[in-house]
């Protein structure tokens, strides 16, 4: 089980990485229009608070148990923002069985569950919907805004679970890392030609840039899965070793024991006869 | 020749091209769209079609979907959603898209619903890509007959 899962975590970290340049050149891109857009930005609805008084999150968990804390973690960050935000009225998009039925024996309101792709098979196609699903739902007036809890993944020894906001576009990103990237672009808009506008453009980044951002954080909650998995299944070998070393020892023990006492009866039987 | 400058295609899944070229035609989103070297800073939105460049190993065609371009720094980067050679599309998979997606239009009339409608334009999209497909397939091939 130790080698599945350092495998699996190996080919996911893979994707993750060759992943990483198209999501960052999205949002560049993406500072880049919202440079040139200025204040105008605030009036597109994607890049307002939504209307609505419920909160929609998104929450990313794992299909199957034996990875540790990997799941509770994730609850755990949940319940905290919960009792901090009692005002909110959440209203749930599940990834992974772990967390739906967690969720939904608690009683918590729960809008999809999301079963297809299963996270294993993740491809672009199968972020591509959840982020127009979440769209969508932003779009119908009912949330305020859309949350993603997600386990980030910094090493095969650290995840930590995260919340991010995803929409309105602008309140955690195109977030403080790409600021950087924003203030050149902002330099630079001047004259650079756009094809065919910014609005055209802009409309078709907003989604671009959204499903990158549910990719990532689906491939990372999973290769944060797997390193957890690894580690609790490394775990649970070396405490099995050790376990069988001890009752060795304890086995061998017993067996000379027995051979003394029957040599000893012989030996005994002997010497009476003579 | 005005010398070069680099081409670097960037998909979800990976780089596909990253390469010095000398040309390249991309399908902007009205109309196809030259770049030379020493192009003015640019932003564009790309349709699904063909993008074609000359490098160093003569000319080279690749299908992108959806997507952008834009050009700084004598650099060139298209960011796409699909990126493939002539040799990495599937023929079959292709055509039966093409199928299907034109059954799909033969079907539906008027859209009266916005779903209809909706559905309508992503059987037009998939059309699009699929035809796109099969031309790169076709340039593709055909090169290889003159080389």
């Amino acid at each position: 089980m130790e080698m599945v899962s350092t495998t699996k975590l190996r080919r996911f970290q893979d994707r993750a990485v060759a992943s990483r340049p198209y999501a960052n050149e999205i949002a560049q891109l993406l500072g880049h229009m919202a440079g040139v857009m200025g204040d105008r930005l605030g009036e597109r609805p994607l890049f307002r608070p939504g209307r609505g008084k419920q909160t929609a999150v998104l929450v990313v968990t794992s299909e199957r148990g034996l990875c540790g804390a990997y799941n509770s973690n994730m609850f755990r960050v949940v319940e905290t923002w919960l009792s901090k935000n009692p005002g909110k009225k959440p209203i749930f998009f599940v990834y992974g069985k772990k967390g739906f039925q967690y969720l939904s024996k608690r009683g918590f309101e729960i809008e999809r569950f999301f079963v297809e792709p299963p996270l294993e098979k993740l491809d672009y196609r199968g972020a591509k919907f959840v982020a127009s699903a979440l769209r969508e739902a932003f779009l119908s007036g009912r949330f305020d805004e859309v949350l993603v809890f997600y386990t980030a993944f910094e090493s095969v020894a650290r995840f930590v679970p995260t919340r991010v906001t995803l929409l309105p576009v602008g309140a955690g990103g195109p977030d403080a890392r790409q600021g950087g990237a924003r203030d050149s672009a902002k330099r630079s808009t001047g004259d650079v030609i756009l094809e065919p506008d910014v609005e055209t453009l802009l409309e078709k980044l907003v989604p671009r840039y959204l499903e990158t951002r549910i990719y990532n954080a689906l491939l990372e909650s999973l290769t944060s899965e797997y390193a957890s998995r690894r580690m609790s299944m490394k775990n649970a070998t070396d405490a099995a070793t050790d376990m069988q070393g001890v009752l060795k020892k304890q086995y061998n023990r017993k067996r000379q024991e027995t051979i003394t006492k029957e040599l000893l009866d012989i030996v005994g039987g002997a010497e009476a006869v003579r | 020749m005005a010398g070069e400058f680099t081409l670097r295609v960037i998909t979800p899944n990976r780089i596909v091209v990253d390469e010095p070229v000398e040309s390249v035609q991309i399908p902007a989103l009205d109309g196809s769209m030259g770049i030379l070297p020493r192009h003015a800073p640019m932003v564009a939105a790309l349709q699904a079609g063909v993008l074609r460049y000359r490098g160093r190993s003569g000319e080279q065609v690749l299908f992108v979907s959806e997507g952008f371009a834009e050009v700084r720094d004598n650099l060139l980067r298209v960011v796409s959603e699909a990126g493939e050679t002539a040799g990495e599309i599937d023929e079959k998979r292709a055509r039966e898209a093409e199928q299907r997606a034109r059954e799909r239009l033969a079907h539906k009339g008027e859209a009266a619903t916005a779903t209809e409608a909706f559905d309508q334009l992503r059987a037009e999209g998939a059309l699009r890509r699929a035809l796109m497909r099969l031309k790169v397939l076709e340039y593709g091939s055909r090169d290889r007959v003159r080389s």
